[in-house]
């Protein structure tokens, strides 16, 4: 299935202007699972609960917080995030040019197909010509979903790519990573030789088609199977959730507590007595029981 | 110095006037005839499990050190078990019968601070433990509160509890586990989930922070001691406060009562009443030695 454009906007440089459309240029194959409930094989569904009033709340009933200190947050309403995120523009600016090799894959993110856009065919192919004879990559910054990105935009075959890169504060510099050599120790010399006339031996020229993801067959050769005989789980109709979890059981037990049963954490002796059910009377008579067991537990 | 003789062991007992519990005129001869008779029902619970000894030589108004080591002149027939550690090993005692227990008596160890470990498994806890402890103006009613909400929630998860006072201002709670395959990691991560959830939903009652100052007017449900680190004061055990007040067994009925009457005195029990309370109604902490449960895993939402 050929991908549909995410983005639509012009490639600028200089008085230079080029119509273009973005194209993802990645297909992530990783095997997508859903979580099921073990016991019944029902979807697992994602609810954003309140932690203080135990409740579902609607997603415009939120803000976003931002922990300052442990559990000190600043909360920042979306209408004000909203006014700082950059001016969506339509426009791929080039600032600089630089060679290919300067810039370490590292730095690199997400790749994108650049298309031209209609009646752009002209520009699109100066810009294509020009990047490959001069063996240069555009620097350039572009706006996509309320985020500003760094990019490169490189001739590939029959295109130009654009690849969403990392800023430079974004990636952990060796010196905050522990357990570097502190000085790269020295090799003896026929060690190296010999290392090296392996890394020799083993060179070939690099063919991405001859890397498979193993993993990935497995599993979809595990989900076929599975999917041929009978071991389909088959999602029932969703219900309420029925695991007993700590919260309930907080919840019957401060109920019973506020019922008498067993003296409510807030109002506790007084009045209570009036209201005493039978199963706080049957309660009390336990200590009698256990009495008679040690009893027997002892001769 | 005076011999006596306990289970066929010939033990030396010394300064036996010796006052320990100077409010009280508690000397070690009761300290040691306390332990000597409580022993019977107090030893099953002691049975392997490592033994930190806080010894109070001058009495309660002195100084007092833990003993982890077992001390070098201990008797040869003194039991112990060897616990390695992260740089080094401990010989723990093991008061696995009478005479170890009236030995250590002797040595003025007034509180015992056993394992919830059996050696020699000791990444294996046989129970998990709350101990409530109240911060000033709260008492032993609010930690009462607290005790009662705790077994509630054990009996809405199958699991039953048993409570006992810690010869203190609090309460512990046990839930005796016994299997086989339990880990500290289960026992700390679920008391931990119990404990923050308490105080969560009654924050005006609990607190699961170990900081003092957050303690005021509020009960600390203390999760932490399900740690393989840690010990907590045994059941029987003496403390070493003004009065010599044990850390007794209570039955539920008992926490309810105190709790509707406003009465936290009736759940504070001094040597002799532990003594007749025993005799009378047996090891109410019976069940926890035998008592298989399992802990249930925990539908938190995380992974």
């Amino acid at each position: 299935m050929a991908p549909r454009p995410i983005w639509s906007g012009s490639i600028s440089f200089g008085l230079v202007n080029v119509p273009v459309k973005l194209l993802t240029a990645v297909r992530h194959k990783e095997v997508h699972f859903n979580l099921l409930h073990k016991k019944d094989g029902a979807r697992i569904q994602l609810k954003r609960f309140c932690s203080a009033e135990d409740k579902e709340v609607p997603y415009e009933d939120t803000d976003k917080g931002y922990e300052v200190s442990p559990g000190r947050y600043v909360a920042l309403d979306r209408k004000e995030l909203e006014k700082l995120d950059p001016k969506a523009s339509r426009s791929i600016e080039i600032t600089d040019f630089v060679d290919l090799e300067d810039i370490d894959p590292i730095f690199y993110e997400a790749t994108y197909h650049l298309v031209p856009d209609r009646g752009a065919d002209k520009a699109y192919g100066l810009l294509f010509r020009a990047l490959e004879q001069s063996q240069r990559v555009g620097i350039a910054k572009m706006v996509m979903r309320t985020k500003q990105y760094l990019c490169a935009v490189r001739p590939l075959e029959r295109g130009l790519v654009l690849s969403t890169m990392l800023y430079a504060d974004e990636i952990v510099p060796e010196d905050d990573v522990e357990g570097l050599p502190e000085r790269m120790p020295k090799a003896a010399e026929r060690e190296l030789a010999m290392a090296r006339q392996l890394i020799d031996s083993l060179s070939v020229k690099f063919d991405p088609a001859k890397y498979q993801d193993d993993y990935r067959e497995k599993v979809l050769e595990l989900i076929d199977k599975k999917a041929k005989g009978e071991e389909i789980r088959f999602a029932p109709a969703a219900r309420e959730a029925k695991v007993v979890n700590l919260m309930d059981a907080l919840r019957k037990s401060l109920a019973q507590a506020q019922r008498g049963e067993g003296g409510a954490p807030h109002e506790a002796g007084g009045k209570r007595a009036a209201r005493e059910r039978p199963a706080a009377r049957e309660r009390r008579r336990r200590p009698a029981k256990a009495k008679a067991k040690a009893k027997r537990s002892k001769a | 110095m005076p011999l006596v003789d306990i289970e066929g062991r010939r033990l030396k007992v010394s300064n036996l006037d010796k006052v320990l519990y100077p409010a009280a005129g508690f000397t070690k001869a009761h300290v040691i005839d306390y332990y000597a008779r409580v022993g019977r029902w107090m030893v099953p619970h002691l049975k392997d499990r490592p033994l930190t000894l806080k010894r109070y030589p001058d009495g309660v108004d002195a100084g007092s050190f833990f003993e982890k080591n077992a001390p070098s002149h201990a008797p040869e027939w003194v039991q112990t078990a060897r616990v390695e550690g992260s740089t080094s090993a401990t010989d723990f005692v093991l008061a696995n019968d009478l005479p170890t227990l009236v030995w250590a008596a002797n040595l003025a160890a007034l509180e015992l601070h056993p394992s919830l470990s059996r050696a020699p498994e000791m990444e294996r806890p046989t129970m998990m433990v709350f101990d409530l402890d109240p911060g000033a103006p709260a008492t032993l009613l609010e930690c009462c509160q607290v005790a009662v909400v705790l077994r509630g929630m054990f009996e809405a998860l199958k699991l039953e509890s048993f409570a006992k006072t810690s010869g203190g201002k609090g309460l512990q709670i046990y839930v005796p586990l016994n299997t086989a395959s339990v880990t500290y990691e289960d026992t700390k991560g679920f008391s931990r989930e119990v404990a923050q959830l308490l105080e969560k939903q009654i924050p005006d009652l609990v607190v699961s922070n170990m900081k003092k100052e957050l303690r005021v007017g509020k009960v600390l449900v203390d999760w932490s001691q399900n740690d393989e680190k840690k010990t907590t004061v045994a059941v029987y055990s003496l403390r070493a406060r003004e009065r010599p007040t044990a850390s007794a067994p209570v039955s539920w009925g008992e926490v309810e009562a105190a709790l509707k009457a406003r009465r936290p005195e009736r759940l504070v029990f001094e040597a002799a009443q532990v003594l007749e309370r025993v005799e009378r109604e047996g090891d109410l902490f019976a069940p926890t030695l035998k008592l298989r449960q399992k802990l249930p895993g925990l539908a938190t939402g995380r992974a």
